[in-house]
């Protein structure tokens, strides 16, 4: 990230796209800090907590929540990109898709178009695309927070660094050092509780598995995550059958690669198995739907 | 007054007075509890928080507490279990600590160090690993020049009562580490617990001092029998499961940096850092910045730390660790190696909180096995003395059934035979007599329990003579003798075995041998080739073998007539020349005609496999098999006595000299 600071106070930027808007509440629950963030920065567009708005900046930082769900919304963040020095995605809808990303499963079923029809009462008003998709597929993104919300803590090392000049420590390492780092006792271990833990990237104080249940994944998956290992020792040792196997992977980071390898190995994610149908990689577009865009997820 | 090293009983409900004395000292008690479904080491009020009746069962990747019985068969213990989940540096070498404060104000820039003040604790149920993993820290972190200086207040304030181990897990190998089980330095005061209470030891000024105020009676001789027993049963226990053969360790593993076995375990590795993080010496930290928004304060603290992550390694212009298996082999390289270079200790006690705390089960102990496992001297195995070998000395056998394989190819399968030849190794040979024919050495092609496999070409009159015996007829037999193919050297590394003619049945007892102990191995390939499709024995396995997914089969002949035969037509070496080969990481066993040995042998040392790892079984003629009659020299050796296999090393230029 190139952000210059100087005396001008730095322009910042907080949109949405499709997401449910808790990672935007990351920022007024900064609490005393949010008093400082004025000092350096000034706060342009952030439709969630001001009227006072400049929806197209320009930005020095704008910060991006929400995957990329409809064709309105991939023209957008193309022309958001172009308006914005710094771009950072914020949360796991923008990083990886989020929930939302499952319905790429839709299978044969009916396909999205299905699932349309099956949930929304006038399905002819509602325009999607068949995947959702995180920003980075469409658009240059220069860094991002994860979590599904995202942690406060690593929202403000990110202003911190960048109002600093320096760059940001993010930690790219598992849950499990923040479990072990806290005493916490290990639930895979000492209760057969499957963990993506080991897997998951750090931000959330291992605040699943302190509560006695395997981590679900929130921050998607870390450097070297190794998904396959992972997954086998579900099967093997833990006796998990596939469906529950690709269930506990088909959480909110569903979306990101590594865990994706793992759901489609074993069917997808359960009430979306495609039985051996076309995989969601191949899966013709039904025609009520707009097409998937170029660059697309693949 | 109590001397140094005494003994006392502490009656089971005297556990509480000792509690109270030590929290009257002004120390905090931290000790063994139940909390979140293990037993932790917490803050302690008294005896009713110890895990009293619970005992814990572990394994690699598993753990689990149960009530009720433990190995003694007394449900009233307080101490009837192994290692804890997180180890005692929690309390000596936490995992986050202040270091300091700075300011930063315009130009000028202010540091205020952040003062050590640890509480007084008292460690109640220390055990002997984890005192010894005490004793390394207290090298690594305070034995100079530069000393950690929190962590020198916390040990300096520590009283340490140590718990004889009185039921070690799954996962313990502290009496191969030589740490444990029993306690002998490093305590305050140690407790060896029977059902109604403890023979205490002192071991410092400071614990004797508190057992002279608890005023106790001296342990009968019956407790003191007992509480002696308590560390022999721990021993007897372990002994029974996998441990770390810690001879030569340093040195076998360092030899092996490239060795396959780091791959396979990056493959199952998840990074993770539990094994790090569960370690008691394992002291690697960061020092963490955070500061306001603003950044004008900034706070500095020391926190635990794992080369595992990738950041453990990174640089500005790039990692020096980038792999998993980059990182495990540092973690386990270190431990058992670099670490004695380093601070003249290994660095692992044998608490086995790795194992049991990966999340995926990676074991140690096996993973020492896989890259490093320690070679028996080939003498020792490879040359067992046989009931009659020397000629005069015969056991005699009988044929229980003997097919043809090919046109002039017979095996014989040999029943009431002494032990000694059944146990017998992949590549040796029995030298065969037949009253009135001379003695032919034939290598064995099968072992079975109490029966053997001959399979013979017949070739001149012993042979054809042998071969012509019917079911029930007796020989009479020398052996097995001679050195076989070198099994162990492969251990971790890829396999090529190549034969022709009538080479694979020599071959057939290795190929056996691998598959039972497949899990040693890495990829297996058996290369076969014969001059003609009628002359390839065991055809019938060769499409079983092939049909099996842990061992790859290539099978040529030199020639064969228009539609008899659909398989690849050439010389063997051109089965290979096409395949994949990892030379640092492949051991071969060739066996067949002298000039075909050769030129595989040729090949494959041009395929990058070191000459050491390519083994032969050498053919000449032989009367006594024992190195005493003199046929069979080749240059400086007896074929066989210090063959029939030799590295290719071992023969150097006299394998393609003819005239030898």
């Amino acid at each position: 990230m190139a952000v210059s600071v100087g005396t001008k106070p730095v322009r910042v930027g907080v949109v949405k796209l499709a997401s449910c808007d808790g990672c935007q509440l990351g920022f007024l629950d900064l609490g005393p800090a949010l008093l400082d963030i004025g000092v350096k920065f000034q706060i342009v567009e952030f439709g969630e907590a001001s009227s006072n708005r400049s929806p197209d900046g320009p930005f020095d930082i704008l910060f991006v929540e929400g995957s990329i769900s409809t064709d309105e919304q991939l023209r957008h963040i193309r022309h958001l990109r172009d308006r914005a020095a710094v771009l950072v995605t914020i949360g796991a809808c923008a990083t990886s898709g989020g929930i939302q990303a499952l319905r790429a499963w839709a299978g044969n079923d009916g396909g999205i178009a299905g699932f349309v029809d099956a949930v929304y009462a006038t399905p002819e008003y509602v325009d999607t695309l068949a995947k959702a998709t995180p920003v980075a597929d469409h658009v240059q993104v220069d860094a991002e927070l994860r979590g599904c919300p995202i942690d406060t803590g690593q929202l403000v090392e990110l202003l911190t660094a960048t109002a600093v000049g320096r760059r940001p420590q993010l930690p790219s390492e598992a849950v499990c050092v923040q479990c072990k780092r806290a005493g916490k006792v290990c639930v895979m271990v000492s209760r057969g509780e499957p963990c993506l833990g080991p897997i998951i990237s750090t931000g959330c104080d291992a605040l699943c598995p302190g509560m006695a249940r395997g981590c679900y994944g929130c921050f998607g998956p870390r450097e070297s995550a190794n998904g396959d290992s992972l997954a086998s020792w579900f099967s093997e040792s833990l006796g998990l059958p596939d469906e529950r196997v690709a269930a506990k992977f088909a959480g909110f980071t569903a979306w990101a690669p590594e865990l994706r390898e793992v759901i489609e190995a074993r069917g997808g994610p359960p009430g979306m198995r495609v039985g051996g149908g076309p995989g969601p990689e191949t899966q013709a577009e039904p025609a009520a739907v707009s097409s998937e865009p170029e660059g697309g997820a693949a | 007054m109590i001397e140094l090293d005494t003994r006392a009983w502490l009656p089971r409900e005297g556990l509480d007075r000792l509690i109270a004395l030590l929290r009257e000292d002004g120390r905090k008690v931290v000790g063994p509890t139940v909390r979140d479904a293990a037993i932790v080491y917490d803050e302690i009020g008294s005896s009713a928080d110890l895990p009293t009746g619970v005992t814990d069962e572990q394994a690699p990747g598993r753990y689990r507490i149960h009530k009720g019985g433990n190995g003694n068969g007394s449900a009233g213990r307080s101490f009837d279990f192994a290692s804890s989940p997180t180890s005692w540096k929690s309390y000596t070498y936490p995992a986050s600590v202040p270091l300091a404060r700075a300011r930063r104000d315009g130009d000028e820039v202010e540091y205020s160090a952040i003062g050590h003040d640890a509480p007084r604790l008292a460690y109640l149920g220390v055990r002997a690993c984890d005192i010894a993993a005490l004793a390394i820290h207290d090298d690594v972190l305070t034995g100079g020049p530069y000393i950690d200086e929190d962590y020198a207040d916390r040990r300096g304030k520590a009283f340490i009562v140590a718990v004889e181990c009185a039921v070690p897990s799954g996962t313990c190998f502290c009496a191969s580490m030589g740490t444990g089980p029993e306690v002998s330095n490093g305590f305050d005061i140690a407790l060896t617990e029977l059902d109604e209470g403890y023979v205490v030891k002192t071991g410092s000024e400071a614990g004797q001092q508190l057992v002279e105020r608890l005023e106790l009676e001296a342990p009968s001789s019956l407790q003191m029998h007992a509480a002696a027993g308590v560390g022999v049963e721990a021993r007897a226990m372990m002994s029974e499961q996998l441990g770390v053969t810690t001879e030569g360790l340093k040195d076998r593993l360092v030899a092996q940096l490239e060795a396959k076995g780091w791959d396979e375990i990056a493959e199952r590795c998840l990074a993770c850092t539990n094994c790090t993080m569960a370690c008691p010496t394992c002291f690697c930290t960061d020092v963490r910045q955070t500061s306001d928004l603003l950044a004008t304060e900034t706070v500095s603290e020391r926190q635990w730390a794992s080369c595992f992550t990738l950041d453990f390694a990174r640089v500005a212009h790039g990692n020096f660790r980038p792999r998993v298996k980059d990182r495990y082999r540092q973690w386990l390289t270190h431990k058992f190696s670099t670490w004695v270079d380093q601070f003249g200790t290994s660095g692992c006690v044998g608490c086995g909180r790795c194992i049991t705390w990966c999340p995926v089960g990676i074991d140690v102990r096996e993973s020492l096995l896989q890259v490093a496992p320690l070679r028996p001297p080939m003498e020792q195995t490879q040359q067992p003395v046989p009931v009659s070998a020397n000629p005069g000395r015969y056991s005699i056998g009988t044929i229980a059934e003997i097919w043809a394989e090919t046109q002039n190819v017979y095996t014989l399968k040999m029943k009431d035979l002494p032990e000694s030849v059944c146990a017998g190794l992949p590549g040796q040979f029995l030298m065969l007599d037949l009253p009135g024919f001379s003695a032919v050495p034939i290598s064995i092609s099968r072992y079975r329990e109490d029966e053997i496999f001959l399979t013979i070409r017949t070739e001149g009159a012993s042979t054809r003579a042998i071969t012509s015996l019917r079911p029930g007829s007796q020989i009479g037999l020398r052996g097995p003798v001679g050195r076989g193919w070198p099994m162990e050297e492969a251990f971790g590394r890829d396999v090529i075995i190549v034969a022709g003619g009538i080479g694979l049945p020599p071959l057939r007892p290795l190929i056996d041998n691998i598959l039972a102990r497949r899990g040693h191995f890495g990829r297996v390939k058996l290369f076969y080739g014969a001059r003609a499709p009628k002359d390839l024995v065991f055809t019938e396995e060769l499409k079983a073998w092939a049909e099996r997914d842990d061992i790859g089969i290539g099978v040529t002949v030199d020639r064969a007539k228009v539609g008899t035969w659909s398989g690849a037509v050439g010389v063997v070496t051109h089965l290979f020349d096409r395949e994949p080969i990892d030379g640092s990481h492949t051991t071969a066993y060739i066996c067949g005609p002298e000039k075909m040995m050769s030129a595989a042998s040729n090949s494959l040392a041009g395929r990058g496999i070191l000459p050491e790892h390519i083994y032969l079984s050498m053919e000449r003629h032989m009367e006594c098999g024992i190195g005493l009659c003199g046929h069979c020299q080749m240059g400086k050796y007896f074929v066989c006595k210090d063959g029939p296999v030799f590295s290719r090393r071992e023969l150097g230029v006299s394998l393609d000299m003819e005239g030898l």
